[in-house]
């Protein structure tokens, strides 16, 4: 199974040229086709990883060579796919869950006049995103980059007909391609060092004598900021993040399976791919914890701020991921894959069910006009429910585990600041996550609409995503050393020094615990208790809801920052565009109606004028040939 | 003995003088083109006489070919004038003056 893992990527892509050729006469079955081919991919991948399990630990490693990819001169490249316990990893989570959000869609899309359009999009995102993490060289891994990023752009817009949502990806687009020009930058700077981008020669700490030395820690830390400033912006991290809570305008499932689930964690996989660069740089991986942690709190602060139900979420995948790179910056790489697993769970659950009750009230989103939908959502209800819970880190859920081993390895590894303020992010999760739990299902009606639950075909995909959300962190890391996944991983991503810093592993649980239930609580008893006006909030405190509200003005700078010297230099073309340019072209035309005043005066339109002057024309050059003969 | 080939020139010229005032002078389209043919045959006839006086068929060849091309000519500039005609009965050609700039 491991030789053919090519059609694991494959199936999407027929997926995708199906819906694209025959979408129109295929109708709905062009969902069910790309809903069986990312579920193909799925299977196929559980083979594979039996496969891998049935080999010895450290031979978990197989390479497929498609072909030869590029030869120019002496840079010769093949396209291979790489499957390892990483790789793999990220094929399940991405095909598992996008095969849910698939058959999700069918009902979702169920009356869009673009159903086959969607679905193509939907399958040829996930083919990219399989290139992505199966690629064994960085320039098919860029090449996979770039093409979830096209995807994020055509299904951000997808209802281009909104100026909003057109406007959403132009953003996502533009500002990801900052960072992806580093990242550029940066595959080229590998090349230059080591010349290769094959991931088994580029990710080695030592090398054998005669194969050139190791290139010195300066360049490794050019490289492996290049690198993180793509990741930054795939990922929607300080300060590239502004694109994410825009890219909401697209479909509810485009946010769940992109902004949520896998693309966004594209940056996480790059860094734990490289680690090897960023350990051997050192500052870089300071670098990647700082940013984590920054994101983290800042996106935490801005979702609390939020009163859109998606936007909301969007805020708290950054906050998620930026806990990610938390992880992955103090060198705990399966700490950080464990959190991206069942954060892929707990977040597509949760957007899936916010697509839910926008289904089921005609696309309403602002949390001030929802609220007490239990009564009518029973089922929505019990899926947020799970979904927020796991994310707060209420034990026994997956979020528990995977961000209580995160706080707890940054005590244990005696970083007591960071460990102090990774506490507080886990205290901001569970109370924003909380917010739209309670504003939207508890508390009072504030809608006279009547809501409707959502059809069978959209419950059952989330079935399985809440199972998920309630047991991918027993069962993938119940301990945080040792933990199933982290053994997996271990190949590949080395064993972590927890060490024993700080206080027992008991005190660190409780800890944790009772912040989240304290979030909860104090969340519960701000917006569903009835017993502060939060809705007068921002009346009374007008700037600090602001504040909250536009995520810090960080989107109102950039746009000042933008603007300001774009709308100058605009002005400057549009004078040159109006002088010289229509100037010129003017001109001319001016010019030549003055001349043409003067052709009248012999173009009277008379033949016999016409034929005098041939006749004095001919007599002409008969006089002269006879003088100058 | 042979007619002096000047004597031929002499006619032809007045011919090819007499076309040139016609088409010049003239403003009813049909006599116009009598004139123009009146032009050619002069032409012809210098043709024909340098073509003796050389000894060479190669002008009379081409005499010819220039009666053709003038018949040809009749055909498609009589059509034309016709169809102005029919339009504006008139066959003046100050009156198609309508191309003046």
């Amino acid at each position: 199974m491991l030789k053919l893992i090519w059609l694991v990527p494959a199936l999407p892509l027929v997926g995708a040229a199906a819906n694209v050729f025959l979408g129109r006469r295929l109708g709905t079955l062009g969902g069910w086709l790309a809903s069986a081919t990312v579920t193909g991919a799925y299977v196929l991948a559980v083979i594979a990883l039996g496969d891998l399990l049935s080999l010895p630990d450290q031979e978990r490693l197989h390479m497929t060579r498609l072909f030869h990819w590029i030869g120019a001169g002496s840079f010769s490249l093949d396209a291979t796919l790489r499957v390892d316990p990483l790789s793999i990893t990220m094929v399940l989570v991405v095909t598992g869950v996008g095969a849910l959000i698939h058959i999700y869609s069918i009902g979702y899309m169920e009356h869009d006049p673009h159903f086959a359009r969607f679905f193509a999009y939907l399958n040829l995102f996930v083919f990219f995103m399989l290139m992505l993490v199966l690629a064994d060289n960085y320039l098919l891994l860029y090449l996979g980059w770039e093409g979830v990023g096209l995807c994020s752009y055509l299904l951000i817009g997808f209802w281009h007909d909104r100026p909003a949502a057109a406007n959403a990806a132009k953003k996502a687009f533009i500002t990801t391609r900052i960072g992806d020009a580093a990242m550029l930058l940066g595959i080229v700077l590998i090349w230059v060092h080591f010349h290769t981008l094959e991931f088994g020669n580029v990710l080695v700490s030592t090398r054998s004598s005669g194969a050139g030395a190791l290139p010195s820690a300066g360049a490794y830390t050019a490289i492996s900021l290049l690198l993180l400033a793509g990741a930054v912006g795939k990922s929607a991290q300080l300060p590239l993040h502004v694109w994410l809570p825009d890219a909401m305008e697209g479909p509810s499932p485009v946010s769940a399976l992109i902004h949520a689930a896998t693309m966004v964690t594209a940056g996480v996989y790059l860094i734990v791919r490289s680690h090897v660069l960023f350990e051997m740089s050192g500052t870089a991986l300071t670098v990647v914890m700082v940013i984590g942690l920054c994101s983290a709190i800042y996106a935490a602060l801005a979702s609390i701020g939020q009163f859109d139900l998606k936007r909301a979420l969007a805020y708290s995948t950054m906050s998620q991921i930026g806990f990610m790179f938390f992880a992955a910056g103090m060198g705990f790489y399966t700490g950080a894959m464990l959190l991206l697993v069942c954060h892929a769970f707990y977040k597509a659950l949760l957007f899936l069910t916010s697509g839910n009750v926008m289904h089921g009230l005609n696309g309403e989103t602002d949390m001030r006009k929802l609220g007490g939908l239990r009564q009518e959502m029973p089922v929505s209800a019990t899926w947020f429910v799970i979904g927020a819970l796991a994310l707060a880190g209420i034990p026994p859920l997956a979020g528990f585990f995977a961000k209580d081993h995160i706080v707890s390895f940054a005590a244990t590894s005696g970083r007591s600041a960071a460990w102090v303020i990774a506490s507080i992010g886990a205290f901001l999760s569970a109370l924003y996550i909380a917010r739209p739990l309670f504003l939207t299902f508890f508390g009072d009606r504030r809608n006279e609409e009547h809501a409707h639950e959502a059809p069978r075909l959209m419950n059952a995909p989330l079935a399985l995503l809440a199972l998920g959300a309630v047991t991918a962190g027993v069962v993938l890391g119940f301990t945080a050393e040792g933990g199933v996944l982290d053994r997996f991983l271990a190949p590949v991503l080395g064993v972590a020094d927890h060490g024993t810093h700080g206080p027992s592993e008991i005190v660190l649980l409780a800890i944790s615990v009772g912040l989240a239930l304290a979030a909860v609580a104090v969340a519960w008893w701000i917006w569903a208790s009835r017993r502060v006006d939060w809705q007068a909030f921002p009346d009374r405190q007008p700037e600090l809801a602001g504040w909250l509200a536009n995520a810090f003005y960080i989107n109102s700078l950039y746009a000042w920052l933008v603007q300001v010297p774009g709308k100058g230099f605009g002005r400057v073309l549009a004078t040159i565009d109006e002088r010289a340019i229509d100037g010129a072209v003017n001109g001319t035309g001016a010019e030549v109606r003055q001349a043409s005043r003067i052709a009248p005066i012999i173009q009277r339109g008379f033949v016999r004028s016409y034929a005098l002057a041939f006749l004095l024309g001919a007599a002409a050059l008969l006089l002269f040939l006879a003088v100058r003969f | 003995m042979r007619t002096p080939i000047a004597y031929f020139l002499i006619v032809s010229a007045m011919l090819f003088s007499i076309g040139t005032v016609g088409v010049l002078v003239r403003k009813n389209a049909l006599i116009i083109f009598m004139s123009v043919e009146l032009q050619l045959n002069a032409v012809n006839l210098a043709l024909v006489a340098f073509s003796r006086m050389h000894d060479s068929l190669n002008g009379q060849v081409l005499a010819f070919f220039s009666m053709v091309v003038a018949a040809a000519e009749v055909v498609v500039g009589l059509a034309i004038i016709v169809n102005v005609f029919r339009r504006r009965q008139s066959t003046s050609v100050d009156d198609a003056a309508v191309l003046r700039g």
